[in-house]
């Protein structure tokens, strides 16, 4: 059998080309392309060539429409057996090609020519062509005219002009030979033989009927001449002969081939005017042409010869002729007339193939099915013709050589379109890539169903994976390493669901030996593994953010930092900050990153030798980095670069190199991937069954790359780590912020965002502003003072938390709660060139960088408690007592106290004479969980407005500082505060003013509730105002202090109290000895002793600390020891002199009045002397400071106790 | 015998023994169907006719189709060469019913693989009884 039979074969002129000398490949080809397009020669061309010797047989020419077709074989082909019985069999002319330049010594190539031309017993013409000579070629060649036909170098065109001219004389020699041969058939006869009758038909034929038959097949010979001859109808009368004689003669295999010559002399007749009734003509006699060929079918010799090959040739033709002339004319593609010759053509090609089985021959099998499959593909089967080029790459891949395998793998590549698995190399542009790389790509899936389903048919999966094992046995078996590689990929690619480990295994090793033979930097267009898909675009390193500017706002910055604590504000809707979404910013020389996922479903450790972003502009460098990912894995992992020009940029995937070869992995593939996994109609999510978590819907967002922009770095001087802080420390840090970029920063404002922006007490606006302009590389360093916050209870437990499972010092450091810096900065507003045209669009962008101050706040000193303690101690009475009474009242600079601890010498005092009864003080309570020693330093500020007669006895501070108290690591301490200081000198209704307004109205008019409250918020008022002025700072090593916040612990304590603490008592008490200064006792003993069995003038004194006169009954006791009274009753011991009890006195306001009285002292000892006194006719301010509501409650003042120690005579 | 039965479309489901080669007759009927499809008759009383005939005969095979309204199609490989028309058509209408309701399943996800049993059960019956009535 022969390829590409059809009916038009029988007139084809078979011309064999071979090349002579050495010629390259390439040019063998080229030149022989040029002979293609010479494959037909119209018979009125030739004329100028021709010279009719004799009479020509051909009677009627058709000299002016008709023409020669030629058939050229490349190399050649051996001679048929088949030759006699088609005559367009016989190689008729030979032509050789040398190329000159190759070949020098044309002696040589003459001969060469002329040796293989003996093989050619049937050729007719014999010419060799010398392509390209040199000069002495040239004059060498012209020697040998006759056989060798120089062809002047010249271009492509003149040269084809030269073999046109050629070919016609070719053409015309061929015509006069056929002529010659024609004529001398016609005379004396020839034996005309085929293997099929040659056996068979000598002993048994009749002698007549022998030599009917014989001219029969003379006439069909001559017929097949002048179908060469380009004279259909000639033909037609000497096949009718022939035809009419094999009929009589039973000769059915002749008959079929005058009957196969006169439907090609009837087409070449009508050519070019194929209409229903002509086709219809032809299929009548086709399908008669094969069944004489069926009938010619003898059983003696079908085992050495059948006639087999030439039926299914016939219906081949026939096939072929169906297709190809369906397409003609229009009226045929109605759907009646296609369909039911397509349904012809499938019978005829199925016919075909189950013919083909009985075929003997195993090349003629392979020659059957790939016609076939062509014509299954020009009819539109595709996967007909696939499944038919399957089979022929089985017969192939059945011969056992290299030239076998590579063709099966190419016939196998050409069906992978119909399975579906072709590599993307031959897909030159795809359809689909258009449709998805637009906006649309955020669709939901609908829009491209259909495309996964074409992309992914999952249920054919069976079939695929067949196809694309035998590209890559063939290929391995071809010794084409790409392929090889390129199927496996596709193969472990699509279907390592279906493949067992170990078929996995062997697939990543086909790759590896593959890639072996391929020369490093292979690139294969088929991406192997892994899985990539887009992780996530990372906006910027929050130190990059880029804001959008308007040139309208100076105040460009307002409105874009994060303010509040909603993520989402209406206020900001439109604002530049939330385009960032779909909008991705790059800077020219900047690094960018992009965050892909990998995933290696396979059961193998795969090594990604380098993975780098594509950027097809070119205005990207990527970064390539190298990835392990063990079987059964996915990784997220980051891929950066660096944009180099300024314009929009798409990236469309990475390049990555693995298995030794370069392949181009595209987002969009994996998408759509997921997209049918999504849906079921892909085989398995290479990502879900690594176990990664699904990804939301990603949209890619436009990049578009800005020219450079200013950059700040920021850094803390000191190092970057969390700064340490003690909560209450206060300390400076100080900022070094440098332009990084290229682009000087112009303008620059702070502000503050996050938790705990109070605790940034102070912000240098001014030095940044007075550095502007920041030129590239310079620096500033801006310094801040930080005060730590209080740790809230939430954050006790986390660092508690973290403090268990990391078991350090329990520092935390928690990023929410830190405040945050943000430094809004932009270059110049526009370019000096074009600052004419400011446009808005050009505007660059300003930038944001958010500098989280990372302060980590350690537990410190920790108040534990504060209470309110008093403290009383009585006061001795003696007559040095030097100080006035008023003075008495302000005794803030000499009471202080504190227990167990040093003091200084000025702050011990306590006067004994006055006693400090009544004294309070406030304890705290501390503990230091810390593993450092604090240092406790308390100081009470006393406001000078109040305490104008306070004695302000140092350099005119009015603020006390306390001697500093130590506390060591785990320990805690009390801390005493004397609150003395805070007393008011005078009770008046200043304080009780408001109060009073409203107990006075509210009796009638107001709600008691509104008082209270607005008493309550007086009262805390003035509790807060006291406790503002203690403060308790405390240091620790050399260089962190801070101030402990005690303010609620404090208020707590003081709530109940505070008026006792501020409010002095309406009246005051005093005793002092009234005694002459020429005592001798006094000089003797102690001067604040009285003797025994002496008198002793004293006199008490009574002090108003109101602005009112006061009126009240005193009364004077005295105890012992034992607290017995002993002034009156029966066993007392001390006897009086003056009025005791029931003095009334009135006492000025602000002034102080005596009462003179004398006690004998019987018994020597420790006496107690307590002045008491009952106000009469109270006000409402004494009446308020004594608590009392009732008006007609007595009050009554109770003075401290003041010891009397009683000397004995003795 | 019916030796194959599948749907082709968005879904896929085969019966077959020696399966690949099952599977290229099915694949390759496809072919045929397409052409039908892209080429329908115009003419009216077979606008609405779902039942494809005899696609092709192969080898030892004849293969039937049928193509539903939303363009599934069911291919029926068979190696019963005298085959009445009538038989076939019966067996796609009772096929079509059984898939309908397979596919209605609120589980099933349109374009996967039918995995239901009560269908490979019923699809079994239905071959089976098809096998009966033509012999």
């Amino acid at each position: 059998m022969e390829p590409d039979v059809s009916i038009e074969t029988s007139c084809m002129i078979r011309i064999a080309v071979l090349p002579v000398g050495t010629v390259p490949a390439s040019v063998l080809r080229d030149y022989f392309s040029m002979f293609l397009r010479h494959h037909t020669i119209p018979l009125a061309a030739i004329s100028s060539f021709y010279t009719e010797h004799q009479k020509s047989p051909f009677a009627h020419q058709p000299w002016d429409a008709g023409s020669i077709r030629f058939k050229f074989l490349l190399g050649g082909a051996p001679p048929s057996p088949w030759e006699d019985f088609q005559s367009n069999r016989k190689i008729l002319a030979v032509i050789g090609i040398c190329h000159c330049p190759s070949t020098p010594d044309l002696d040589s190539a003459v001969e060469q020519f002329t040796a293989a031309c003996k093989n050619y017993s049937s050729a007719l013409v014999q010419r060799c062509f010398a392509f390209c000579p040199c000069d002495s070629q040239l004059e060498d060649g012209g020697k040998k005219e006759d056989v060798l036909r120089l062809f002047p170098p010249a271009d492509h065109q003149t040269l084809d002009i030269h073999l046109q001219t050629m070919m016609q004389e070719i053409a015309a020699s061929l015509l006069m030979d056929f002529e010659k041969w024609v004529l001398k058939a016609e005379s004396a006869g020839t034996i005309l033989k085929t293997p099929l009758d040659s056996q068979a038909s000598l002993s048994s034929e009749e002698v007549l009927k022998a030599k009917k038959r014989r001219l029969g097949r003379a006439q069909k010979t001559i017929g097949d001449y002048c179908l060469l001859a380009g004279s259909p109808v000639d033909a037609s009368a000497h096949y009718s002969t022939a035809l009419e004689l094999a009929r009589l003669t039973g000769d059915f295999f002749w008959y079929a081939g005058a009957l196969e010559g006169s439907v090609c002399a009837l087409l070449m007749d009508r050519v070019g005017h194929v209409d229903v009734v002509l086709e219809d003509e032809v299929k009548y006699q086709y399908n008669n042409v094969i069944l004489h060929y069926r009938k010619s079918f003898i059983q003696d010799n079908a085992q050495r010869v059948s006639p087999l090959s030439f039926e299914l040739e016939a219906t081949l033709k026939l096939a072929r002729f169906l297709c190809s002339g369906t397409d003609d004319t229009a009226f045929k593609s109605s759907y009646l007339c296609r369909s039911k010759l397509s349904k012809d053509v499938v019978e005829l090609l199925t016919n075909a193939a189950d013919g083909g089985k009985s075929l003997i021959d195993v090349n003629d099998r392979l020659v059957l099915f790939v016609e076939i499959a062509r014509l299954f593909g020009t009819l539109g089967y595709q996967r007909k013709a696939a499944f038919f080029s399957r089979q022929v790459a089985q017969l192939y891949l059945q011969q056992d050589n290299k030239f076998a395998a590579t063709s099966a793998m190419q016939v196998l590549a050409m069906t992978t379109k119909a399975y579906r698995v072709q590599s993307k190399a031959s897909v030159s542009d795809p359809p689909c890539t258009k449709k998805q790389t637009g906006p649309s790509h955020t669709d939901s899936g609908k829009m491209h169903h259909h495309l996964i389903v074409s992309l992914f048919e999952s249920q054919w999966s069976t079939l695929q994976m067949v196809v694309l094992r035998e590209i890559l046995l063939s290929a391995v078996r071809a010794g084409d390493p790409l392929t090889a590689w390129s199927a496996a990929a596709r193969l472990l690619r699509q279907y390592y669901p279906l493949i067992t480990p170990a078929g996995q295994n062997g697939l990543a090793s086909a790759l590896n030996n593959s890639a072996e033979r391929l020369p490093s930097g292979t690139r294969s267009a088929d991406p192997a593994l892994p899985f990539v898909r887009l992780h996530s675009f990372p906006l910027h390193p929050s130190q990059m953010d880029i804001i959008k500017r308007s040139p309208a706002r100076e105040d460009w910055w307002a409105g874009s930092a994060p303010s509040g604590p909603f993520i989402y504000t209406p206020f900001s809707k439109g604002e530049p900050n939330d385009n960032s979404k779909q909008e991705l910013v790059w800077i020219v020389g900047e690094p960018v990153q992009v965050l892909v996922e990998l995933a290696n479903p396979c059961a193998f450790d795969l090594r990604v030798d380098s993975m780098y972003l594509t950027v097809h502009s070119g205005s990207f460098d990527a970064f390539p980095i190298s990835v392990d990912l063990p079987p059964n894995s996915s990784k997220v992992i980051t891929l950066s670069g660096i944009p180099t020009s300024v314009g929009p940029i798409t990236i469309p995937g990475c390049t990555v190199h693995c298995f030794g070869v370069i392949t181009e992995h595209h987002f969009r593939d994996v998408d759509n991937l997921l997209l049918g996994a999504a849906q079921g109609l892909v085989l398995s999510d290479p990502f879900r069954s690594c176990g990664s978590a699904k990804l939301r819907n990603l949209s890619v967002p436009s990049i578009s790359v800005v020219p450079p922009l200013p950059l700040l770095v920021s850094h803390v001087v000191g190092g970057d780590g969390a700064i340490i802080l003690y909560e209450g420390e206060i300390r400076d840090i100080w900022i070094s912020l440098a332009n990084a970029g290229t682009v000087p920063v112009e303008q620059a404002h702070i502000s503050l965002s996050g938790k705990n922006q109070d605790s940034i007490i102070s912000i240098p606006y001014e030095t940044l502003k007075s550095v502007l302009p920041l030129k590239p590389g310079a620096e500033v360093i801006l310094p801040l003072t930080l005060k730590a916050w209080q740790l809230g209870p939430m954050d006790f437990e986390i660092g508690g938390g973290r403090a268990a499972t990391s078991g350090s010092t329990g520092r935390q450091f928690k990023n929410a709660s830190v405040p945050t810096l943000l430094i809004h900065y932009a270059g110049p507003s526009t370019d000096s060139e074009d600052a004419t045209i400011a446009k808005v669009s050009n505007l660059p962008p300003g930038r944001r960088l958010v500098l989280p101050l990372h302060v980590c706040v350690l537990p410190g000193m920790s108040l534990v408690k504060a209470r309110l303690l008093s403290m009383e101690i009585p006061a001795h009475i003696g007559d040095g007592h030097p100080k006035p009474v008023h003075e008495e009242e302000d005794p803030a600079s000499e009471t202080v106290e504190e227990s167990d601890r040093k003091m200084e010498k000025r702050l011990v005092k306590i006067d004994p004479y006055r006693g400090s009864w009544g004294l309070r003080f406030l304890e705290l309570e501390l503990s230091n969980p810390t593993d450092v020693v604090f240092e406790i330093g308390v100081s009470v500020q006393l406001d000078g407005t109040d305490d104008n007669n306070l004695p302000i006895d140092q350099d005119g501070n009015s603020e006390y500082g306390y001697p500093k108290t130590r506390i060591d690591r785990d320990y805690s301490a009390r801390v005493l505060i004397p609150l003395e200081h805070f007393k008011l000198p005078v009770l008046d209704d200043s304080f009780f003013m408001r109060e009073f307004c409203n107990e006075g109205s509210t009796s009638s008019s107001r709600s008691p509730s509104f008082s209270e409250k607005n008493t309550k918020a007086e009262l805390n008022a003035s509790i807060k105002s006291l406790i503002s002025r203690i403060k308790v700072r405390w240091q620790s090593g050399r260089n962190s202090s801070g101030e402990l916040n005690i303010k609620d612990a404090v208020h707590t304590a003081l709530q109940t109290s505070v008026m006792d603490v501020l409010l002095p008592d309406p009246l005051t008490f005093g005793f002092r000895l009234t005694r002459d200064n020429s005592s001798p006792q006094q000089e003797s003993g102690s001067k604040d002793s009285v003797l025994a069995n002496d008198m002793a003038p004293m006199e008490v004194l009574v002090r108003n600390n109101t602005k009112e006169m006061i009126k009240m009954s005193l009364g004077i006791s005295c105890r012992d020891v034992a607290g017995e009274n002993c002034i009156e009753g029966g066993k007392s011991t001390v006897l009086w002199a003056g009025v005791l009890n029931g003095i009334t006195m009135e006492v000025p306001p602000l002034q102080e009045s005596k009462h003179s009285f004398s006690l004998y002292f019987l018994v020597p000892g420790e006496y107690t002397l307590v002045a008491a006194a009952v106000i009469e006719d109270a006000n409402d301010v004494l009446r308020a400071r004594a608590k009392t509501d009732s008006p007609d409650e007595p009050i009554y003042c109770r003075g401290p106790p003041f010891h009397v120690r009683v000397l004995g005579t003795a | 015998m019916i030796v194959c039965v599948a749907v082709v479309g968005h879904q896929s489901f085969t019966e077959a023994d020696d399966a690949l080669k099952l599977h290229h007759i099915v694949h390759c009927s496809l072919d045929v169907v397409d052409e039908r499809v892209n080429n329908p008759k115009k003419s009216g009383p077979t606008l609405n006719e779902t039942f494809l005939g005899l696609l092709y005969p192969t080898e030892n095979y004849k293969v039937y189709g049928y193509l539903t309204n939303t363009k599934v199609k069911f291919i029926l490989v068979t190696t019963d060469l005298d085959v009445r028309d009538v038989d076939v058509r019966n067996f796609f209408r009772r096929f079509h019913a059984a898939y309908v309701d397979a596919v209605s399943n609120p589980f099933h996800v349109p374009g996967k693989k039918i995995t239901s049993r009560t269908f490979a059960e019923r699809v079994s019956n239905i071959v089976k009884s098809f096998g009966l009535s033509s012999t």
